[in-house]
């Protein structure tokens, strides 16, 4: 079994549990509920398309919330306060996303440091602003195109889902054959042979990071048309779920691997649980363990299931991103336990 | 050689922020009215206290190579353990105490036991106990308040000592890094830790018990955090299961800002001290200068990535120091980025 349908496995149990619990409770099958599930899900699509973007490239980051509460402040503040229309209020925040990212991926790019380190701070510094800004308070009114996409459906499918699935065709498309996509995935999956081939680590990051920053911006800007509010607690819950999403759908975390649809059906999964932990009235905290204990059941599977690839024999599931990088002088495999041999 | 710089540059690093703090501390002096009063330096010094501890529990990690994104969430557990012993089972204080650091120390070293048996990756360990461990605390307490009323936590949390500036959990903090100090710099399991971060495959080869050393590192960090959790419930003597969600930033600000390095192999206690003492003041200064707290977050971030940068620009000099390991593994790095 691939990495693309590592998820296989996951889906079906979902969809059988799902299965008993629709004919358990009736309220849990409803067009309705299902809708609700689906909207849901298009969030967490999409945040861990963002995640997963930056985990192509061997990096991750921390600031994906960061970028979706001072995306989703940003937008409602030039919406409400300053009267922008509508399609100039999206186009800012869009770019407003991928600045943010630019921002990232040019600190870790010239410092050479993990991207944990660089986006735990600007992370902090996006959700920061957010807060300054609006004191915590949510902005009542959202552009009406958002509002109207956010909520539309037709019986119990989403618009934004949808949209979601849309996009998740365009990262696949992008990685898998434009020359910027597989540049990510030639720097994720050996970097030295990339920079040998003549691949700049640099620019890739730097691609990396902006275009996760495209996509948290987007997924703000959706969660801004569902909730139909541009609150600054927007990207509080998104830590968890952005990496939850990828490792679900079967991301390689050492990079170069990187399944867009994967993380589609992995949104899917995430809502599902969610929905079926919250009709089932067990507490609402269970569904943050839940997340913990999947990303573990999720490496787990892809650990037996997943077959090494021989480019890569020693390598073990850890994120190159945390080992040494290029200026500390130090190789990426020194920094973890050796399980098979060294390359 | 490597090592004699290291110090070094740790006590220059030390001068620094000690220069850094006094200059700040006029500014918001002559700047701001009472940042100097003895009861803005006491709130000061409840603080930067747990700062300290925490940050400890986190260098412990980063001084072998690791991350610990679960800091908040065993101080959430632990926070809500204390409660529920002391309001609800009416257990003595010391049982309750022990239990707690019990609870502490198991939670990390479960973690520990993890990442070595599943060879994932200390990030993602942790990043799924962040959530485990803080789902359930708000779990289990159902999203109880406990108001702790222990005389013994009251005093420590908000009683005076020697000076009316002086908080009882400050003996502790600067106790506990002198602990730490030691550990590191006089024991050998010190300094297995320190070589287990600098390279782990030469530790393995010059015959360290890595597992063993890692089993060490985590516990003693999971110590720490049942620790802090123990000081911020003994000042805030009002705690609930979500004690800990903000404590991710403050656990790195304190030792990067103290110079510890990210790939490990340090560990820096004076500047950590020095570095939580500097943060907190911040935090308190800019509040008497009447900026609002929703910026105050702003600032924290600002605080760590100008650290994390100025770390770099730093350790650029210290790390040609080590060369030495760079040629011993030599990697195809023609034109890489520097």
């Amino acid at each position: 079994m691939t990495g693309h349908t590592r998820w296989l496995p996951l889906l079906v149990l979902v969809v059988v549990s799902c299965t008993v619990v629709a004919f358990a409770t009736p309220r849990f099958g409803s067009t309705y509920n299902m809708f609700v599930i689906l909207q849901a899900a298009a969030v967490d699509a999409l945040v861990g398309l963002a995640q997963l973007c930056v985990l192509a490239v061997g990096d991750l980051s921390l600031a994906v919330g960061g970028i979706g509460a001072l995306v989703t402040v940003l937008a409602g503040n030039c919406f409400q306060v300053h009267h922008w229309p509508a399609t100039a209020t999206i186009v800012m925040a869009l770019a407003l996303g991928t600045a943010c990212g630019f921002v990232n991926g040019l600190l870790i790019g010239r410092s050479g440091l993990s991207g944990f380190i660089i986006t735990l701070a600007t992370g902090s510094v996006f959700t920061g602003i957010a807060y300054g800004i609006t004191n915590g308070l949510p902005y009542a009114s959202v552009p009406s195109v958002l509002a109207s996409v956010g909520q539309d459906r037709v019986s119990f499918l989403p618009y934004v889902l949808v949209l979601t699935l849309v996009i998740s065709a365009g990262v696949a498309t992008w990685l898998r054959w434009l020359p910027a996509g597989r540049e990510l995935l030639a720097v994720g999956g050996n970097r030295d042979a990339a920079t040998l081939a003549g691949l700049s680590r640099q620019r890739a990051v730097i691609i990396a990071h902006s275009a996760s920053g495209f996509l948290a911006a987007v997924a703000a800007l959706m969660y801004m048309g569902i909730l139909q509010s541009a609150t600054p607690a927007t990207g509080s819950d998104w830590l968890i779920t952005s990496f939850a999403v990828p490792i679900i759908g079967g991301t390689a975390l050492t990079g170069g691997e990187a399944p867009a649809f994967g993380c589609f059906v992995a949104g899917l999964v995430l809502a599902a649980i969610n929905n079926v932990l919250i009709v089932l009235n067990i507490d609402t905290n269970a569904v943050e363990m839940a997340e913990g204990l999947l990303i573990f059941a999720a490496v787990w599977l892809a650990r037996f299931s997943g077959k090494r690839k021989p480019s890569s024999p020693g390598r073990r599931t850890s994120l190159p991103a945390l080992a040494p990088s290029a200026s500390s002088g130090r190789s990426s495999q020194e920094g973890t336990p050796v399980r098979a041999g060294v390359p | 050689m490597a090592r004699k710089s290291t110090t070094l540059s740790e006590g220059v690093n030390a001068a620094s922020l000690l220069v850094i703090i006094l200059v700040s501390w006029a500014i918001f002096a002559v700047l701001g009215s009472g940042f100097l009063s003895s009861f803005n330096l006491y709130s000061v010094g409840q603080i930067a206290s747990r700062d300290v501890v925490l940050g400890l529990a986190q260098l412990l990690f980063l001084a072998v190579g690791r991350l610990n994104l679960a800091v908040g969430s065993i101080g959430a557990i632990c926070c809500s353990l204390l409660g529920y012993l002391l309001v609800d089972t009416k257990l003595g204080l010391p049982v309750a105490l022990v239990l707690v650091a019990l609870l502490g120390v198991g939670a990390s070293l479960v973690m520990a036991v993890l990442e070595l048996v599943t060879r994932l990756s200390s990030f993602i360990v942790t990043l799924a106990f962040l959530s485990i461990y803080g789902g359930a605390a708000l779990l289990l307490t159902g999203n109880a308040q406990y108001q702790i009323t222990s005389a013994a936590l009251t005093k420590l949390g908000n009683g005076t000592l020697w000076a009316s500036w002086c908080c009882p959990l400050a003996v502790l903090a600067v106790m506990s890094a002198a602990v730490i100090w030691s550990v590191y710099n006089r024991t050998s399991i010190g300094w297995k830790m320190l070589s287990v971060g600098a390279s782990e495959r030469a530790a393995r080869a010059s015959g360290v018990n890595v597992g063993r050393t890692l089993l060490f590192a985590y516990g003693a960090s999971g110590l720490l955090c049942a620790l802090a959790a123990v000081m911020q419930s003994a000042y805030q003597l009002n705690v609930n299961g979500g004690v800990g969600s903000d404590w991710l930033v403050p656990s790195f600000i304190a030792p990067v800002l103290g110079g510890a390095l990210l790939n490990g192999g340090n560990a820096p206690v004076t500047g950590l001290l020095l570095a939580a003492v500097f943060y907190d003041s911040l935090q308190s200064g800019l509040t008497i200068l009447n900026v609002p707290s929703y910026w105050l977050q702003l600032a924290e971030g600002l605080v760590l990535l100008a650290a994390v940068l100025l770390n770099n620009v730093r350790n650029n000099g210290t790390l040609k120091d080590r060369l030495m390991v760079r040629r011993r593994a030599p990697r195809l790095r023609a034109g890489a980025p520097a």
